[in-house]
């Protein structure tokens, strides 16, 4: 299945005073697996709804494989919708649910018992063909949206939060088998969801959306590991937030002043100075016994282990008065740490990202002569 | 502890002995009509033995013209009004509630008003618009009944029916308009099948609410050929009437509590078979104004 390329630029949308879309630019490529992720709030439906055609943009221009459809009514796009609550019709049973897109485009009868037959197989509900929608749990129903959108071999499927409705462990089968699904049909995928594990696991590239903007776009390891912004950074996973006082370094560097210590960042916006945030995953940083030595290590207190099973983690305040995760990945061995022992976390400078939108929120907690912060960076 | 229960039981107890009351009191003088139409004499009032006179035979209610006419001209408005008021309403409904123009909540508010115009004050100037001002096709006789009837049913539809309606959400047409449907093709193919218990029990009350109707009916009738049982029940009872005016009313009775029972138990039917409020999420609309909301 060729095709399925979108583009979309400069699209607005506002609800009276609010602006819900804000003049966005976005490209789906054929076959990927496109995910928007946000907030409520932040215009990832109604980007969906603009491109399903269930609400008309302000401005901007929609092209699917280089033809404008923004004044194409939806039910002749050749996009199709997953719901959010399904909306299978109850008043008909899963074969006629099916069926229905079939019969409105007058396919013949072999034809259609054949389709009908190859999209149920798909997402293995042959068996309940004739049961009445009333009669199947809400992973069942999901499929039926699946199914029923599928048949129509669309070039684009759009999946608003498909998987909200269900409960964890049917979520985490799904979301393995919607990837799978993708993959087979080749179909591009436009999936609009709140929870970033969804889209880290599923997606070829994310857009991280935030009042109405696009904040960053890229692949799951890239919106990750190197969030451009503080909002990003924040969204996908623990926020593990430093304020720092970015003061000086060589291209590719950047020392940060954190209370009376100085940091090096090598990751992100480094040639930014004066008051910035500086993002590390819970994951890169080390806890380390008081007084250990060495570079880029800043001392702490810990406040909080919290078992999670396959890690602990462990919440430390810094002597500056800001707090930090760590997570410790379990080894069979109860954690070497204890709530309230002094610790030293060690930051390695890779793992530090400067991020932009550090806005003036966070002023530096403590104020010293420069001879002591160098001091204490020599110390470190 | 114990006296709390006491009291809700004494609560309860009053309560039951209401509601028997209420049912002996509103069905007993159905009950003693119906028993006096197998009385053997000619009094409504005295009981004189029992006799199946008034129901078979020369002097029974199937033998006299001016009742069966009745009966018959009763039913021929009921059926009329059923088929004018419900695909009228329903049409009426749709639009009014799927409509997001700024007219749309006054057109909604106006459709209710003859709800809530005293049937009287509707009944005398309806007579005065179809005496005075020369309507076309609408006369007094049949064709001003129908109208009058009309008026005064549609708006029970379409409470009914907008009820129905905004426990829909518009997420199924817009599926169906997804999956290629156009406007009208949604309505037809998703919207009225969800409609389903809502149009019938429009046309249960249409029906009960036109075979009750006396003051439009009586306003709008012409000659003695457009006289519904109501409206001979009305005179009747004035004149001398025998018992085989309450064989009539019986007939009447009857054949509106089995109508009303009949949809009702198809209503709950159909109204199984559906359920709507099955959905586990909010409708997409919703979400959407809630997004925008924020």
């Amino acid at each position: 299945m060729a095709g399925g390329h979108i583009q979309i630029t400069d699209l607005s949308r506002s609800y009276g005073d609010v602006l819900a879309v804000n003049h966005i630019d976005l490209e789906m490529v054929p076959g990927e697996f496109f995910s928007m992720l946000g907030p409520s709030g932040c215009g990832k439906t109604t980007t969906l709804r603009m491109i399903a055609g269930f609400e008309d943009p302000d401005s901007g221009q929609i092209l699917l494989d280089g033809v404008d459809i923004r004044h194409t009514p939806p039910h002749k796009r050749p996009v199709n919708t997953v719901f959010q609550a399904y909306m299978i019709f109850p008043h008909l049973d899963v074969y006629e649910n099916v069926a229905f897109g079939l019969r409105r485009q007058r396919v013949g009868k072999d034809e259609l018992r054949r389709r009908v037959g190859a999209a149920l197989e798909l997402v293995q509900l042959e068996a309940l063909a004739k049961r009445k929608p009333s009669q199947l749990s809400g992973g069942q129903q999901q499929r039926v949206a699946l199914a029923r959108a599928l048949v129509l071999e669309p070039a684009v499927l759009l999946l608003d939060e498909p998987l909200g409705a269900l409960d964890a462990k049917l979520r985490h089968q799904l979301q393995d088998e919607l990837k799978t699904l993708q993959q087979t049909v080749g179909i591009t995928f436009v999936y609009v969801t709140h929870d970033q594990e969804e889209a880290l696991t599923m997606s070829d590239r994310i857009a991280v959306m935030s009042h109405g903007a696009v904040e960053q776009i890229g692949t799951p390891r890239e919106v990750y590991d190197e969030p451009t912004t503080e909002f990003v950074a924040d969204f996908l996973g623990i926020s593990n937030l430093l304020s720092a006082q970015a003061v000086s370094g060589v291209p590719g560097e950047c020392l940060l002043r954190v209370g009376e210590f100085l940091l090096t960042a090598r990751g992100g916006e480094t040639a930014a100075r004066g008051q910035v945030k500086c993002v590390v995953r819970p994951e890169r940083v080390n806890l380390e016994p008081a007084g250990a030595t060495g570079h880029n290590r800043v001392p702490g207190t810990v406040e909080r282990l919290v078992y999670l099973g396959s890690a602990t983690r462990a919440i430390v305040r810094l002597d500056t008065g800001q707090t930090l995760q760590s997570l410790i990945p379990s080894d069979g061995q109860p954690v070497a740490f204890e709530e309230g022992i002094a610790v030293q976390l060690e930051l390695p400078a890779d793992a530090l990202r400067v991020v932009k939108g550090g806005g003036g929120a966070a002023a530096p907690q403590a104020e010293h002569v420069l001879g002591d912060q160098l001091e204490g960076a020599a110390d470190a | 502890m114990s006296s709390r229960l006491r009291h809700a039981s004494w609560g309860k107890i009053g309560l039951v002995a209401i509601v028997v009351l209420y049912i002996v009191w509103s069905l007993a003088p159905v009950a003693i009509a119906f028993l006096f139409s197998f009385n053997a004499g000619y009094s409504r009032s005295t009981w004189q033995g029992f006799s199946m006179q008034w129901w078979t035979g020369s002097k029974s209610v199937f033998n006299l013209p001016i009742y069966t006419d009745a009966i018959r001209h009763s039913l021929l408005l009921a059926v009329l009004a059923v088929i004018i008021t419900v695909p009228l309403g329903v049409s009426l409904s749709i639009f009014l509630s799927r409509w997001r123009g700024i007219t749309a909540r006054p057109a909604s508010f106006l459709a209710t008003v003859p709800l809530v115009v005293p049937e009287l004050v509707l009944a005398l100037a309806l007579f005065f618009l179809v005496t005075k001002v020369n309507l076309p096709v609408v006369t007094l006789g049949t064709s001003g009944q129908v109208v009058g009837q009309v008026t005064f049913i549609l708006p029970l539809v379409i409470v009914i029916t907008i009820g129905r309606l905004s426990s829909i959400p518009t997420g199924y047409e817009e599926a169906a308009q997804d999956l290629g449907a156009s406007p009208p093709q949604s309505f037809r193919l998703v919207l009225v099948p969800l409609l389903q218990p809502a149009i019938l029990a429009s046309a249960i009350v249409a029906f009960a609410v036109s075979i009750d109707d006396f003051v439009i009916t009586q306003y709008m009738s012409s000659t003695s050929s457009t006289q519904s049982v109501p409206m001979l029940i009305y005179t009747a009872t004035r004149g001398g009437a025998t018992p085989a005016l309450n064989a009539m009313a019986t007939i009447m009775a009857v054949t509106t509590i089995v109508i009303a029972a009949v949809g009702f138990a198809l209503y709950r039917l159909l109204a199984r078979r559906e359920q709507i409020t099955d959905v586990p999420a909010p409708a997409p609309a919703l979400a959407v104004s809630r997004e925008g909301a924020l």
